[in-house]
């Protein structure tokens, strides 16, 4: 049985089928990545699953408990923790304060890290501590929301398109950062759009279309997989036909 | 933010416009959560409590302890609504009610059942709090804005209910009680003594402002005001605590309301209405909710203003007018802030830098 079971799992927008019909297993032990394009529905998995949204149907069970629906701070608490595509912060509140408020949280029960600084070290921003969130560069401001969803001390730990408006150096950084979790027992869930960064961090890739899981496996075999292939050049085709 | 390193690079390095430009923004810019060193905090607290004994002493006369004691239970409402407001982000233009609330239940069980002002206390003091808590719910979760009508119309209400209440509420005359229940040896007939109890009051509340914001719970409702979805994806509960922090600032409103009819020996339905609320409201921007001493800043400017500048009341509220247009313009920290900000440049930001951050620090 694995640490996250999805079953079935729906989300509907309105008329919109944001989710149709998920299954995913995941360990705490891997990286697993999330690829699919603009609008298949990576983002909303997060959010269904983490309790932003409510489900349609289906059911998500964590540790063997149903998580389904339970609101987003009790399924935090369970240590199943994420981050968000838009760099999220406390912005009026020092670095310190913002992964002190994370790590307090996350201290029910026992924490991974003895301090919050410690976290601040292990993603590079113990010289930024005092500086307030809301100032802090763009990098800077991708790290924090790391740090911050690490202060939960996360047992699986998903992450929305975390190297987003980083450049490249500092995108390699962050995935350096992001390869040292899994070792630590923090299992990692990643969405991502840079195919190779995929390649390199991932065990396991799962390809979302419109909602639906068109392709999972080792990422090597999903990306020469035809179906995936054409869910990637397929936009290019169909407006060339059209 | 004034208080990083680059930005004190720039002023070192910028021609001189730029730099009266950064001077500026440096005094202006509202810093609450960069903490102080521990021992200019604990200087400002004797200092400022050394002062506030001694007020009776001073030969100010009467009217002077008069006023003082307005202002003292007036802050401590302010302390709540600082902890709600310049917390959690919770604003409320209808705080004078809750203040009314507190000082009803405690009149109508002095008229009702002849309880006196220590046993009346705890009660008003509750029902002030759920008070509080109930008007939360319903709106809080639609947003902010819902809630500060939802408050304001709660005042209105109130005090038409008040006023229809028969001889039950004292309709449009209000009630009277009699004077605090006398200590062994402290009779608070007398004017410095009612300043002393106001005035210990207000220490509790300062003490509990200091506490909250620097613990854990200060930290979880510093968290919802900055951003709720990432402080309920950190395992905040941030329903139950937007309703604590209600419940709480309830408590403070009813303390201030005990003491406010304590201190009248009678009240009155228009001392609870939208005026007074709104006035809480200015004070509190005025003053910079966000800071240790800000509600009491906010309550000292406002009470003494009219009587330092011999105004009228129409002039008066002209001059309030002005005044919080010039504190939203360039000070959107409050007064509290400005004044953090003129000690932090002049005690020098390298210094300030150094300090350890153990404790968060609020001017
Ligand atoms: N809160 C919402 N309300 C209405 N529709 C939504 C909402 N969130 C997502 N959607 C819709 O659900 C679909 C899936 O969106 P989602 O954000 O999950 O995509 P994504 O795979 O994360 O895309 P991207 O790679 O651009 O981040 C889209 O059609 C989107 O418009
Ligand atoms: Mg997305």
């Amino acid at each position: 049985m694995a640490a996250l079971e999805v079953r079935g799992l729906r989300k509907q927008f309105g008329g919109v089928v944001a989710l149709n019909g998920i299954d995913l297993d995941i360990d705490t032990d891997q990286v697993v990545g999330i690829v699919g394009p603009n609008g298949s529905g990576k983002t909303t998995l997060f959010n269904v699953v983490t309790g932003v949204h409510l489900a349609t149907g289906g059911t998500v069970s964590w540790q063997g408990q149903d998580i389904t629906n339970i609101g987003a701070h009790r399924i935090a608490r369970k240590r199943l923790v994420r981050t968000f595509q838009q760099a999220m912060s406390f912005p009026g509140l020092t670095v310190d304060e913002n992964v002190r408020i994370a790590w307090e949280q996350g201290r029910r029960g026992d924490s991974r890290w003895a301090s919050p600084g410690m976290i601040l070290d292990f993603v590079g921003l113990a010289p930024l501590g005092r500086a307030i969130a809301g100032s802090l560069p763009f990098g800077s401001l991708r790290r924090l929301g790391l740090a911050v969803a690490l202060g939960v001390s996360p047992e699986l730990l998903l992450l929305d398109e975390p190297g987003a408006g980083l450049n490249d150096s500092e995108a390699q950084a962050f995935a350096a950062v992001i390869a040292q979790l899994p070792p630590q027992g923090i299992g990692v869930c990643l969405i991502d759009h840079d195919m190779d960064m995929m390649a390199d961090l991932c065990g396991r890739l799962v390809v979302l279309d419109f909602g639906t899981k068109i392709a999972e496996g080792p990422p090597a075999e999903v990306l020469a997989d035809p179906k995936v292939r054409e869910v990637y050049l397929g936009p290019d085709k169909t407006a060339a036909a059209s | 933010m004034p208080m990083t390193d680059n930005s004190a690079g720039k002023t070192g390095a910028a021609p001189e416009g730029a730099r009266a430009r950064d001077r500026l923004a440096l005094l202006t810019a509202d810093n609450a959560s960069v903490p102080l060193p521990a021992g200019v905090q604990a200087i400002t607290a004797i200092l400022l409590a050394v002062l506030l004994i001694a007020l009776p002493w001073l030969g100010l006369g009467y009217r002077f302890l008069s006023i003082a004691i307005t202002t003292l239970y007036t802050a401590i409402a302010l302390y709540g609504l600082g902890l709600q407001f310049g917390q959690a982000g919770i604003m409320s233009v209808g705080h004078s009610a809750l203040m009314g609330v507190g000082a009803y239940a405690s009149a109508i069980l002095s008229v009702q059942l002849g309880l006196g002002f220590w046993t009346s206390l705890p009660f008003a003091m509750a029902l002030s709090a759920i008070v509080g808590g109930v008007i939360g719910p319903p709106t809080l979760r639609v947003g902010g804005q819902h809630y500060i009508i939802i408050t304001f119309c709660f005042c209105a209400l109130f005090v038409i209910v008040l006023t229809n209440g028969g001889t039950f509420t004292g309709s449009a005359t209000g009630l009277d009680v009699g004077s605090v229940t006398p200590l062994p040896g402290i009779n608070f007939d007398k004017l410095s003594n009612n300043y002393y109890l106001v005035l210990a009051a207000l220490f509790l509340a300062l003490a509990a402002t200091y506490l909250i914001g620097n613990s854990r719970y200060g930290r979880k409702l510093r968290a919802i005001r900055e951003n709720e979805q990432l402080a309920r994806s950190v395992g905040i509960n941030v329903d139950l605590h937007k309703l604590g922090v209600l419940m709480v600032s309830g408590l403070f409103a009813g303390l201030a309301g005990v003491l406010q009819l304590y201190y009248l020996r009678h009240i009155s339905p228009t001392l609870f209405g939208a005026f007074p609320s709104l006035y809480l409201a200015l004070m509190i921007m005025l003053g910079g909710a966000r800071y240790l001493y800000g509600p009491l800043i906010g309550a000292v400017v406002v009470n003494f203003l009219p009587e330092v500048l011999n105004l009228d009341p129409v002039d008066s509220r002209i001059a309030y007018g002005v005044c919080l247009l010039l504190v939203i313009l360039l000070l959107p920290g409050g007064v509290g802030a400005g004044i953090k900000n003129i000690y932090c440049a002049i005690a020098g930001e390298s210094e300030t830098q150094k300090q350890s951050g153990g404790s968060n620090g609020r001017a």
